[in-house]
């Protein structure tokens, strides 16, 4: 499979050329999109009109619809806004820190068998520009604004686009279909 | 090192962050200009006092002091009688930085989030147009029961203290729609913050609560509850202690549940008083009452159709449940899903 050169996106718009090019292909490599997608080096002048931040909870703002093969968008996080834990049916998930930090926690698929607590993986916090990566295959995670003096905003690739995506909770064996995408 | 910062005419916005600054100077900028500034940011510099020649600002309204190292604001500040926003985040201010008469300015949004106050300061529950206070990551201890004199107050911001107790004065700011309490050492919520009727957003996680108040139920228009990172009840509490009813109470039972009528021509006065202050068992399946033995009783709800949470109510007795179900979680359910409509909270960020 062919890689596309390693080019520093200089701006946002290098960055979405770029991912239009590599996801013309109907097979991508994970590790070539996030080094990508970490090499641009956030500039918020570049992004700040698609940063509508809500004082309640954190937002979904649609950057770029992709090529129907995957879509941008940037979430807006406030001070202690969090997600529910997550998993991202079936698609690829790239995100990355713009501003701010972010703390991912990571957690095992429940099995029938567990009544007990979600079982954590891991967990780390994002820097700004740092790029993560996860899958169904790898679990669910959570992902938090731990700040209560700062707010953060993060860039999310997926692909297959991003419609819903369904919610755990200890008790796991409610599921329930997340919101839709809101678009600028 | 100082700046002569060149203001730029008609433009009100002065921007002068990341400059390593510790001294402001503006003896340079005419009395006009000076009447002209409406928004100063200072932000991310070395200030560790503060640069008084921003009180001479007479029209300005936001000032952004976040990211510097000062410790007092000075008594100067009230001059400026149209600021409406201050914020000062990641400074060494504590409760005594400020001045007495702080509080007699109109300010409306303060935030000094990440800074060292273990109280929070009485000039500032003088401040009576405030909408907006983060105090979000100090070291507050407690909340004044003072704290409904902001009783415009809208947003109410104090995650990441060392909070252990909500005094209930809080539920008398009606005009609250935002409240965090995130990352404290909240134990229990009074069940008068049922009377925040404009709530719309409430944030709990990371606290010590084990159950809710079963009066929570009544914030219609909550929207946003957090209550993850809580030492939540999980499960049915089966033992429950009950201290068994006197005879008197026995009687008083069996005389309600069966509507014996009585008169006062019947019974002694304080019989009748005793018989009148019978209360009905929660549990709408169950026609008991009772009088002062009753069991403290973990019930589950449905808040948004799929998650339940733990509250806290009182039975008659440990066999007050459905006789339709051996599972007392089931019971549960079916009990409640119908008295709590599905779409009264939308999200709940649990566990």
């Amino acid at each position: 499979m062919e890689q596309t050169e390693v080019v520093k996106p200089e701006t946002l718009d290098d960055l979405i050329k770029v991912l239009h090019k590599i996801f013309e292909s109907d097979t991508i490599n994970i590790e070539e999109v996030q080094n990508i997608v970490e090499a641009y080096e956030s500039k918020p002048q570049e992004w700040m009109k698609f940063a509508k931040f809500d004082q309640y909870r954190y937002t979904r703002n649609l950057v770029d619809e992709g090529n129907g093969k995957f879509n941008l968008m940037i979430l807006c996080w406030g001070e202690g806004h969090g997600s529910s834990i997550h998993d991202h049916t079936d698609s690829h998930c790239f995100m990355k820190l713009l501003q701010g930090q972010l703390k991912e926690t990571l957690f095992e698929w429940p099995d029938r068998k567990s009544h007990g607590d979600m079982v954590q993986k891991s967990q780390r916090i994002l820097l700004e520009n740092q790029c993560a990566y996860i899958n169904d295959s790898i679990g669910l995670h959570r992902v938090e604004n731990v700040s209560h003096t700062e707010c953060a905003a993060s860039l999310h690739l997926y692909s297959p686009p991003f419609q819903y995506c369904q919610t755990f909770d200890h008790r796991h064996f409610y599921l329930r279909c997340n919101g839709r995408c809101f678009t600028v | 090192m100082e700046l002569f910062p060149r203001i730029t005419k008609g433009n009100p916005v002065l921007v002068l962050s990341r400059l390593q600054l510790c001294d402001l100077n503006l003896d340079h900028v005419g009395e006009e200009q000076k009447r002209q500034i409406q928004q100063l940011y200072l932000t991310y510099n070395s200030f560790s006092l503060f640069p008084t020649s921003i009180c001479l600002l007479s029209n300005l309204e936001h000032l952004d002091l976040s990211n510097n190292y000062l410790t007092a604001m000075p008594e100067d500040i009230t001059r400026l009688a149209n600021l409406k926003t201050l914020v000062a985040k990641n400074n060494h201010f504590d409760e005594t930085s400020f001045p007495k008469h702080f509080g007699t300015m109109h300010i409306e949004s303060l935030n000094l989030s990440g800074n060292r106050f273990r109280e929070i300061p009485r000039q500032f529950l003088k401040l009576s147009r405030l909408l907006s206070l983060s105090l979000g990551g100090n070291r507050l201890k407690s909340i004044p029961a003072e704290i409904e004199n902001l009783n415009r107050l809208e947003m109410l911001y104090l995650g990441g203290n060392m909070i252990s107790s909500i005094p209930p004065e809080l539920a008398n700011l009606r005009c609250l729609r935002y409240l965090v309490l995130c990352d404290n050492c909240v134990q229990s919520i009074p069940p008068q913050l049922s009377r925040l009727h404009s709530l719309l957003s409430l944030s709990l996680h990371n606290n010590l609560l084990t159950f809710l108040p079963r009066e929570i139920l009544s914030l219609v228009h909550l929207q946003e509850l957090s209550l993850r990172g809580n030492p939540l009840v999980v499960r049915f509490i089966k033992d429950m202690t009950y201290d068994p009813p006197s005879l008197l109470e026995l009687a008083g039972r069996t005389i309600k549940s069966r509507n014996l009528p009585y008169l006062p021509s019947d019974l002694p006065a304080n019989l009748c008083h005793y018989l009148d202050m019978a209360s009905k068992c929660p549990n709408p399946k169950c026609a008991g009452v009772y009088f002062d033995s009753c069991v403290r009783h973990i019930k589950f709800v449905d808040f948004c159709g799929k998650f339940r949470l733990p509250l806290m109510h009182y039975l008659c007795s440990p066999e007050c449940s459905s006789p339709c179900s051996s599972n007392p979680q089931s019971d549960t359910e079916s009990e409640e899903e119908s008295s709590v409509p599905a779409d009264r909270l939308q999200r709940v960020l649990l566990g």
